[in-house]
């Protein structure tokens, strides 16, 4: 989802095409870079958020440039491996969208040639090539570097000395916005928008030669007359999709994320590629480290691990890790972080290594520092996640451990068997809870009148208690706190009445019955209770006040599905009372302090 | 043409239990959504721009098609919030088009061709069809190329010429609504005050999905035009022939014998010893396990059909778990939809989540509401309403 933009024109380049970047920030990214004609070429370029780019960039005085946002897929993100990219004399510049799959061969080809590489990426090939086949008409020379790629790309290209942009496209989207003696280049329309809503959307494999101003488009080596359309919507809609938050867009994408991450399972099985370290649980005790949203997930994994291997997992929270003093035995740590940047989390898990054991790292951001740290990483394959409130993220994280537990499993066959039959059910039981969207909706209308509220859970459902009780107070801002049904006598019962709703997470295993115990001794301190349970289950429906009905799943999947119903009520909740759901106060997506 | 206006916020209460879960425009024909034919077809045809009419169901749309970048598009949402009528729809567009654009119903089946001539006309103009049954629809009255009337759904009638329901309109068209509803009514009352609108015939595809069963035969006429594409695993000893589509990480194990034209989605798991007959279509991560027979069916995503399984003429939806030895021949079935009874040759409809046991048998018109379970050994026929429980 890397993001392209440029810019040729009569105002300085550099403060365009920064603010262009910070409008492709929503597709996601881990580095950033600029390229602005000044005395030559100047580039700059870091594995930073635009914001802090643009503070410590000098100012470039050119009115041409171009610039990029990268997620990372090959090579992490580094400084080295930022776009732009620039040939073996520093005078093309190239950014570039897309996945060129013949590189490693034009790569080896170049080189020969006495072609200099200074990144590990696919893209940095293309400026090379360019420098190869240039005699002066940079248009030609892109036109013959294209002929030698495979894969798919949206590209810019500028040259030192030269008022003009080169574009191309094949399979990677690129965009061509039209302004008063000036013209803007982007991967999608919001960049640009707010300078002008006059695009031209360039075709597969069409390139084009962009002055200050002129537009000149050819297709198969004939020019074409260019084909001008207008943008009438805000930019802010497009990126949402349809919904009106991230949060409730990520959340709907869930499905397709459990989907996806089935897929590189089985592929796995089928191939036998899981590697020799995850062959390694259950041979030394296992230490799961982690923060905040991921926190729940590691202890969801501790009952699945200890359920279907059969070994002992401790489950610590990475800011309290770092305190211990002591560090017992070698342990087997799973670090989980999203962005793979958590200081805390990157702190324990150099801890961990420091004693000799060995570390997974579970993340979402390629090449991040903690796959840096780990001696393996198994990525999530959730796509960039843009609310600060983890939805999709957390479940591809559980996807995950369910994963390293059934191939490890010491269970018999048939419980397998029949566990992977769920697990390819799972996408749909998920889409399932969502198309009960409007019940949920109604009783998060209920709750949003209240201040407080509890959530209770046991087993496997006491950390679904928790990232209930999470959700709902980091997006609605109402005071929630999580507990294991059995504990809530010991103290919480004092705060219990008409004015404390309790959310049950009720699961069809053996903690039904003392759920319903715990539940009844609730409806005695008159607090209104809102059940998550089986449809279809009377018992539960004539106790509680309201019920979110959740398909039947093995009781090993049930996070899942409480989970998603219980993101809905918070996100409904937050969105009765008003709340800036995306990006609620005080909080950051990515936690790089500790 | 610029931009295109698609309405797919209908509901499709005659395709029920299919169209509970989705709108009618989210139905899939030979491995895609209606509304996917629609927008691609559109996009060839040069227009970027589009603006969607959602409604019922309108989440399932922004899920499938979000942003639209995809699929080489810019997609803007409108929600109509009451489904009224085709103007009405169209009225919540206006303040996203201007100048000249190209309105289109999101639930009929077209494909590139059907619009490549009509993308170049001038407005107002309607495009017309040739079909066998003219009566369902607003049949076109036309002199040359110029309307002279459309009159919905007549008894008896001497032109099989109809309505496609695809428009080219101007801005000005908003202020000729006045309270009609309905587009047509809207045009025949352009007609009445002499202004005129041009009539443009395509001979290219362009399929209506009015009950349940027409998925079976739509699937069947769009598949002939989808091309071989082989993404995944074919074990050796399984045998692939005619135009079949495989999707990525799909494996096709050993003794599988698959016969086109056939599209099978990604990441699912086929065989050994599985027939797949012609014409069927196969969503994302579905199983199908040994010894089953699949002809001229639809499967949706993340379906699991046990051994031995013998499945012609059905649809399938997604997610429904069945086990072994699950029996579904196609008959010759009366079906009843509303008031009206049908005369068809088809196998079982299961809805969405159905669970069924081992050795269920099904008799041919056999319609399964969503989520409905039905215990081992039974056998089902006529319609069982969603949520039920055959024990």
């Amino acid at each position: 989802m890397c993001g392209i933009v440029g810019y040729i024109g009569e105002r300085r380049a550099q403060p365009v095409l920064l603010g262009c970047l910070r409008k492709l920030e929503y597709r996601g990214y881990d580095s950033c870079g600029i390229a602005v004609t000044a005395d030559g070429l100047q580039v700059y370029k870091d594995a930073v958020r635009v914001e802090a780019l643009a503070k410590s960039a000098p100012q470039f005085g050119g009115t041409v440039g171009i610039g990029h946002t990268r997620w990372a897929t090959h090579g992490g993100p580094s400084k080295i491996n930022a776009h732009p990219h620039l040939d073996c004399a520093g005078r093309i510049a190239v950014v570039h969208n897309g996945v060129i799959t013949n590189f490693r061969e034009l790569r080896r080809k170049l080189a020969a040639e006495g072609h200099i590489f200074l990144s590990e990426t696919d893209t940095e090939v293309i400026p090379h090539l360019i420098e190869k086949y240039d005699t002066g008409d940079l248009e030609a020379a892109v036109v013959a570097a294209l002929r030698e790629i495979e894969g798919s790309y949206a590209i810019v290209v500028m040259k030192a000395g030269e008022a003009r942009l080169v574009v191309a496209r094949k399979d990677s989207p690129l965009v061509i916005g039209i302004g008063d003696r000036e013209n803007f280049i982007a991967s999608d329309v919001p960049a640009f928008l707010e300078h002008t809503g006059r695009v031209i959307y360039l075709e597969d494999g069409q390139t084009g030669s962009i002055t200050r101003s002129g537009i000149r488009i050819n297709s198969g080596g004939r020019e074409i007359a260019p084909k001008e359309d207008k943008v009438l919507w805000s930019a802010n809609e497009a990126q949402k999709g349809g919904y009106d938050h991230f949060m409730l867009k990520e959340i709907h994408e869930q499905p397709r994320v459990i989907r996806n991450t089935l897929a590189e399972f089985t592929q796995a099985e089928e191939t036998a590629s899981g590697s020799d370290l995850t062959r390694e649980i259950g041979v030394s005790p296992i230490l799961m480290l982690a923060c905040g949203t991921s926190y729940h997930a590691a202890l969801v994994g501790k009952y699945v691990l200890e359920d279907l291997v059969n070994i002992p997992a401790t489950v610590e929270f990475a800011s309290e890790f770092n305190h211990r003093k002591n560090i017992f035995g070698k342990p087997l740590g799973i670090a989980i972080t999203q962005s793979g940047e958590t200081a805390d989390t990157l702190k324990a898990m150099k801890r961990v290594r420091s004693q000799g054991g060995r570390v997974i790292a579970v993340t979402n951001v390629v090449g991040s520092t903690a796959s840096r740290i780990a001696n393996q990483t198994i990525y999530t394959r959730a796509g960039p996640e843009i609310s600060v409130a983890a939805t999709k993220t957390f479940i591809a994280q559980l996807m995950i451990l369910y994963w390293l537990a059934m191939s490890n499993s010491k269970a018999d066959s048939r419980r397998i068997a029949s566990l992977l039959l769920e697990l390819r059910q799972l996408p749909n039981r998920v889409q399932q809870v969502l198309d009960n969207e409007g019940i949920i909706a109604g009783h998060a209308k209920f709750l949003s009148r209240y201040e407080h509220a509890f959530f209770i859970g046991r087993g496997i459902n006491y950390p679904v208690a928790l990232e209930g009780a999470l959700k709902l107070k980091e997006v609605s801002y109402i005071h929630a706190e999580g507990y294991p049904a059995g504990e809530t006598k010991h103290g919480p019962f004092a705060l219990l009445g008409r004015e404390t709703p309790v959310i049950a997470a009720v699961s069809r295993d053996d903690t039904y019955e003392a759920m319903m115990t715990s539940m009844k001794e609730i409806k005695a301190r008159s607090s209104p209770v809102i059940a998550l349970s089986e449809d279809g289950d009377g018992a539960v429906e004539e106790l509680a006040d309201f019920v979110i009905p959740v398909p039947h799943v093995d009781c090993i999947f049930s996070p899942v599905v409480n989970c998603v119903a219980l993101q809905l009520l918070a996100y409904y909740a937050a969105r009765e009372r008003g709340c800036p759901i995306d990006f609620p106060r005080n909080l950051a997506k990515s936690v790089t302090v500790e | 043409m610029k931009q295109a206006v698609i309405l797919a916020a209908g509901e499709g209460q005659r395709l029920r239990p299919f169209t509970v879960t989705r709108p009618k425009a989210m139905l899939s024909i030979a491995g895609k959504p209606i509304l996917q034919h629609v927008v691609e077809a559109v996009a060839q045809n040069g227009i970027r721009q589009i603006v969607i009419i959602v409604g019922y169901k309108k989440e399932e749309i922004f899920d499938y098609l979000g942003a639209g970048d995809q699929f080489g598009v810019n997609i803007t949402y409108v929600t109509q919030e009451r489904q009224l009528g085709t103007a009405h729809a169209l009225a919540q567009a206006r303040d996203m088009v201007h100048d000249e654009f190209l309105v289109l119903p999101g639930d009929n089946l077209i494909d590139t061709g059907t619009i490549a001539q009509f993308v170049t006309v001038h407005p107002d103009a309607v495009l017309t069809k040739k079909v066998e049954k003219p009566s369902r629809y607003g049949v076109v009255a036309a002199d040359g190329n110029s309307l002279l009337a459309i009159i919905e759904k007549p008894k008896e009638t001497e032109s099989n010429l109809v309505n496609t329901g695809i428009y080219a309109f101007g801005t000005d068209i908003f202020d000729l609504m006045d309270t009609r509803l309905d587009i047509p009514d809207v045009l025949n009352g352009m007609l009445e005050q002499k202004r005129p609108v041009t009539v443009m015939e395509t001979d290219g595809t362009w399929l209506d999905v009015v009950y349940p069963w027409d998925i079976i035969k739509l699937n069947d006429a769009v598949l002939r035009h989808v091309p071989a594409k082989l993404g995944g695993t074919i074990e050796t000893g399984a045998y692939v022939k005619g135009q079949v589509s495989i999707g990525q990480n799909t494996v096709i194990r050993a003794n599988s014998y698959v016969l086109g034209p056939a599209v099978i989605g990604e990441h699912c798991d086929i065989g050994p010893g599985v027939c797949i007959l012609p014409s069927t279509s196969i969503g994302n991560n579905v199983v199908i396990s040994p010894f089953s027979v699949i002809e001229n069916s639809m499967i949706g995503e993340d379906v699991h059909i046990g051994p031995a399984s013998v499945i012609q003429d059905s649809v399938i939806d997604k997610g429904c778990v069945i086990k072994g030895h699950f029996t579904a021949c196609s008959g010759e079935a009366e079906l009843r939809i509303n008031d009206e009874f049908h005369m068809v040759n088809i196998g079982a409809m299961l809805g969405t989540g159905c669970r069924l046991g081992s050795s269920v048998v099904a008799q041919p018109g056999a319609i399964a509401g969503n989520y409905s379970q039905i215990q081992a050994l039974k056998l089902i026929g006529g319609r069982l309403p969603d949520r039920s429980y055959v024990v």
